[in-house]
């Protein structure tokens, strides 16, 4: 029961008009105020639905609404609900609505299956399963602001957490403790607390969380500075989210990655919230490993393929502390069957697994539409 | 060589005295089945003397033959059903194929012979449940190019049921029309409890209560969460046990747990060698190195089915064996599950993994499968890797953060499951919950024999003193012959080149698998192959041997 409601946007003479509009929103220091006074230059009050419109009508990423599939009021369950009127779907950062693109790509692949079977792996006409990888490496490394050699798309966020707490998080008996924000998301929570577990250090005593000031509901990037000056020299990581789940904060992730370096610690980030969300700039921001789902502004599907980055720097440093799996070795010795370690450099030498076929084309789906657009002009938008 | 066409005549001729042991396919042969391969004499190449219907081959280890079988000289080819149990129910389905031929007036070589085993087969009935690829889909033109091919390549990627498209549609239709309501709608699978739906299945088919199995991640990440919970070393017992030739992931990833415990990974593993001239490894032998080394020993690690060589190992026994040492126990079951029945928690083991894209038809890189025996199931002290997806639902989303394991095997999850990898798994689990692990093991025993037979009727290395038979390529099968010790597959070393063999084969539609250096691998699968297919292959076998005899020849 989608929506069948026409996305289209008429109306091409005022195009002249949309772009000095759009010109004058984006780049103001907030749009807040450029809101209402472009309201009143238009004779209408921001509060109007033909403002609403209005806005519309000039968002140039408008273009990409129709690369989705919407749910009907009727579909979610609104007893009088239209069948062709979208609900107000205002969910994505929980689950991003399905590309259109998606099924097709799916039934292409299981169709592969069905009629090639074992060949579907190297079979050149379209994306061998064995290098599949290299459908969506290169614009999820783009989307992170990442070299391709620092991106692996493999796994889940959790999994791909502790791939990178086992790379970073190498605590000696003065440095061992693990930095975190306030109300941390459980799962990272756990995934830290296992991970001092295992190295032998006590889950409650090894975490040290920023905490708010008095009244306020999110931290700032003074006091996060703060605490890892103070604690620094006893801090083995310090592994913060990029948008913090509960309050919506998007963190200084450079100010962040520059005061850990400082006093010695290793950093990363949970990017659940972030990526496909915000511009990031990993490479250049200098940050040890971050990892993400692709379910949320990523558009790949409940329970998507993961993401995993592991700055250039570290990339040929085969010391660094993996789990290893035969999929992180060099493919042109990887079937040879001699049991000699060939790590790949950069993250990919963090794999484990040949990838799920249908996780990788779902999330292709999405990347297919984030190439028509960057996270520059969806940011532009966004804001 | 002789090169006469023998003609099927309808009276057939099953007096074991046609002798000939040269080999020819008819020069116009068809896959429809009237090939006939010339029939050695099957006495004659196992070296026995007299009428081999009435001698157990000295190959076999049992007593029964065929002299017990109470067959009536049926001249129908009805009540098909009947034969079944005598197939299954012996040491070894070889003679008893060969004597039920003889019953039937057909040689076990006949194509109608393999004809009346599917017929007989009950397992038949779940055949149209899979889509085939077709000749023309792996690239043959001509004639036959729309019928199936010779797919026995099931041991690297199953077959995909027919239902996985319609269960992925409609996961991909509720993620469209609900969006994130998807998770906990109450009509059809909420994905909150998605795993719900595969896991008692999954736990069945591994002899796993349901507490004991968790369907999550993939095989090799599985592995880590396996030996982060077992592998835990001292100083004095930090050693892992491995089979010799284990699957480079299996070995990378236990040199890697034992770096990262700051042990030398050529020090660390110990593996079990097979004996001189031997392919396999005796259990009496991977026993005797436990009992020798095992004090040493953290964890004894090793496949399931071997990958290379077919051997099936025996987990009772080495669980046994480790536990009576101190040490912990794990098995790779990538190419067990779904293959042979299972009894994990019977057995004792500690911990299992498993992938679903071989015998367990769940497709190209889909989702993985964790045991940990119900005796761990509350010790909330074994090290994991945490994630929330561990933790009671009930609390699971109160962001508390406070600790509340899952007990079992899923308090060893991280993420959320992936949906559309999860009822990949379901469509092949809902054909599985229409048979049974013993039920297709029947099948398969008689359908790997019966391949095992054929292959060894017409390619075995012949005695020297026929000197007729000098250049004739021969196979060596590396796999045991011993049923207990197999699945479905058997790894086959040529005496001509491997690649070229292989070659030829994939030319005339058949899909088998090539592992370096030395191995074609062949597994008929009892959900999808027929004995028609095994028939088809061995004489294919023959034509791309002469091909590449051929080829060698012109090379010369």
């Amino acid at each position: 029961m989608l929506s069948t409601e026409r996305m289209d946007m008429e109306d091409k003479d005022t195009t002249g008009d949309n772009d000095s509009v759009w010109a004058q929103l984006v780049g103001a220091e907030h749009p807040g105020s450029q809101l209402i006074v472009l309201a009143k230059s238009h004779d209408l009050h921001v509060t109007d639905i033909a403002f609403a419109r209005l806005l519309d009508k000039t968002n140039p990423v408008r273009r990409l609404k129709n690369e989705f599939l919407y749910p009907s009021m009727k579909a979610m369950g609104v007893e009088d609900g239209r069948l062709d009127k979208n609900c107000i779907y205002l969910c994505g950062n929980s689950l991003g609505l399905q590309p259109k693109q998606t099924q097709t790509l799916v039934m292409e692949e299981l169709n592969k299956w069905a009629s090639k079977a074992v060949h579907g792996h190297t079979e050149p006409k379209t994306r061998p399963w064995v290098t599949i990888q290299t459908t969506v490496k290169e614009e999820m490394a783009r989307m992170v602001g990442a070299e391709p050699l620092e991106v692996s798309v493999m796994n889940t966020l959790s999994v791909n957490l502790h791939v990178g707490m086992v790379a970073f998080y190498r605590p000696t008996p003065t440095r061992y403790k693990v930095l975190v924000e306030s109300k941390v998301f459980p799962s990272d929570l756990y995934a830290i607390q296992s991970q001092l577990q295992m190295h032998g250090f006590d889950r409650d005593d090894g975490i040290i969380a920023v905490e708010l000031r008095e009244k306020e509901h999110t931290l700032r990037t003074e006091d996060i500075i703060s605490a890892i000056s103070t604690h620094g020299d006893s801090i083995a990581l310090v592994l913060f989210s990029g948008i913090q789940y509960y309050t919506g904060q998007f963190f200084n992730l450079r100010a962040i990655t520059a005061a850990a370096h400082s006093k010695g610690c290793k950093v990363g980030f949970d990017l659940a919230h972030a990526v496909g969300n915000v511009p990031l700039k990993l490479h250049d921001w200098g940050i040890d490993f971050a990892c993400w789902c692709s379910y949320k502004y990523v558009n790949a599907g409940p329970g998507g393929i993961g993401g995993f980055f592991v700055h250039e720097k570290h990339a040929t440093d085969f010391s660094i502390s993996r789990m290893e799996g035969w999929w992180g070795h060099e493919l042109k010795t990887r079937f040879e069957m001699a049991n000699e370690r060939q790590l790949l450099p950069g993250a990919d030498g963090f794999q484990c697994s040949n990838p799920p076929v249908l996780q990788t084309v779902s999330l292709l789906a999405s990347l297919n539409i984030f190439k028509k657009t960057s996270m520059d002009e969806l940011r532009a938008t966004s804001v | 060589r002789v090169t006469e066409p023998v003609a099927r005549s309808g009276d057939g001729s099953a007096s074991g005295t046609a002798i000939n042991t040269t080999l020819r396919l008819t020069s116009d042969a068809r896959l429809q089945g009237q090939t006939v391969l010339k029939r050695p004499d099957a006495c004659k190449i196992w070296g026995l003397s007299g009428n081999c219907d009435l001698h157990t081959p000295k190959r076999y280890d049992h007593t029964s033959g065929t002299e017990e079988m109470a067959m009536e000289d049926k001249t129908k080819t009805g009540d098909a059903n009947e034969l079944w149990p005598h197939l299954t129910s012996v040491d070894h389905p070889g003679p008893q194929l060969e004597a039920l031929a003889k019953t039937r007036d057909l040689h076990v070589l006949d194509v109608a012979f393999a004809r009346l085993l599917d017929e007989a087969n009950p397992v038949r009935r779940l055949r149209d449940e899979f889509l085939y690829p077709t000749m023309k889909d792996v690239g043959v033109e001509g004639g036959s190019s729309d019928r199936k091919c010779i797919y026995l390549c099931g041991s690297s990627l199953g077959l995909q049921p027919k239902q996985t498209r319609t269960l992925v549609m409609e996961e991909l239709d509720k993620w469209a029309a609900k969006g994130v309501l998807g998770h906990s709608g109450p009509k059809s699978r909420p994905w909150v409890t998605i795993q719900t739906t595969v896991k008692d299945e999954m736990a069945r088919m591994v002899g796993g209560e349901p507490i004991e199995v968790s369907v999550m991640n993939t095989l090799s990440v599985n592995l880590h969460v396996g030996m982060v919970a077992f592998y835990r070393p001292t100083q004095e017992r930090y050693k892992v046990l491995i089979e010799s030739k284990s699957f480079p992931s299996d070995y990378y990833a236990v040199q890697s747990q034992l770096q990262m415990h700051g042990f030398d990974p050529d020090e660390g593993i110990i593996t079990v060698e097979p004996r001189e001239n031997e392919h396999t490894l005796r259990t009496e032998d991977i026993v005797s190195v436990i009992n020798t080394h095992g004090h040493s020993i953290a964890l004894v690690l090793f496949s399931g089915v071997q990958y290379y060589t077919g051997q099936l190992f025996d987990l009772h026994a080495i669980t046994a064996a480790a536990h009576s040492q101190g040490c912990k126990v794990g098995f790779d079951l990538a190419h067990a599950v779904g293959n042979v029945p299972l009894k994990l928690h019977d057995w004792g083991v500690d911990f299992a993994c498993w992938c679903s894209y071989k015998y367990v038809n769940a497709g190209p890189g889909s989702i993985g499968g964790l045991f940990v025996h119900e005796r761990h199931a509350t010790d909330f002290s074994i090290p994991r890797m945490e994630g929330w997806w561990g933790h009671e639902l009930k609390t699971r989303f109160e962001m508390a953060n406070t600790r509340q394991l899952l007990p079992g095997a899923d308090g060893f999850q991280c993420s959320t499951p992936p949906v559309l990898l999860t009822v990949s798994l379901l469509a092949s689990l809902n054909i599985f919950s229409k048979t049974s692990m013993d039920e297709l093991r029947a099948t398969s025993v008689v359908l790997t024999g019966y391949l095992e037979l054929l292959l060894q009727l017409i390619y075995s290395k012949k005695d020297h003193g026929d000197i007729t038979d000098i250049n004739q390529p021969y196979v060596d099968i590396i796999t045991p012959s011993d049923i207990n010790q197999r699945g479905a597959q058997l790894s086959l070393v040529f005496s001509v080149p491997l690649r070229d063999v292989h070659t030829e084969l994939s030319k005339q539609g058949v899909v088998v698998d090539m592992r370096e250096p030395n191995v074609l691998r062949v597994a008929p699968v009892p959900l999808y192959n027929s004995f028609e297919d095994v028939h088809t292959f061995v004489t294919l076998l023959g034509k791309a041997f002469e091909k590449s005899t051929e080829t060698a020849e012109s090379v010369r």
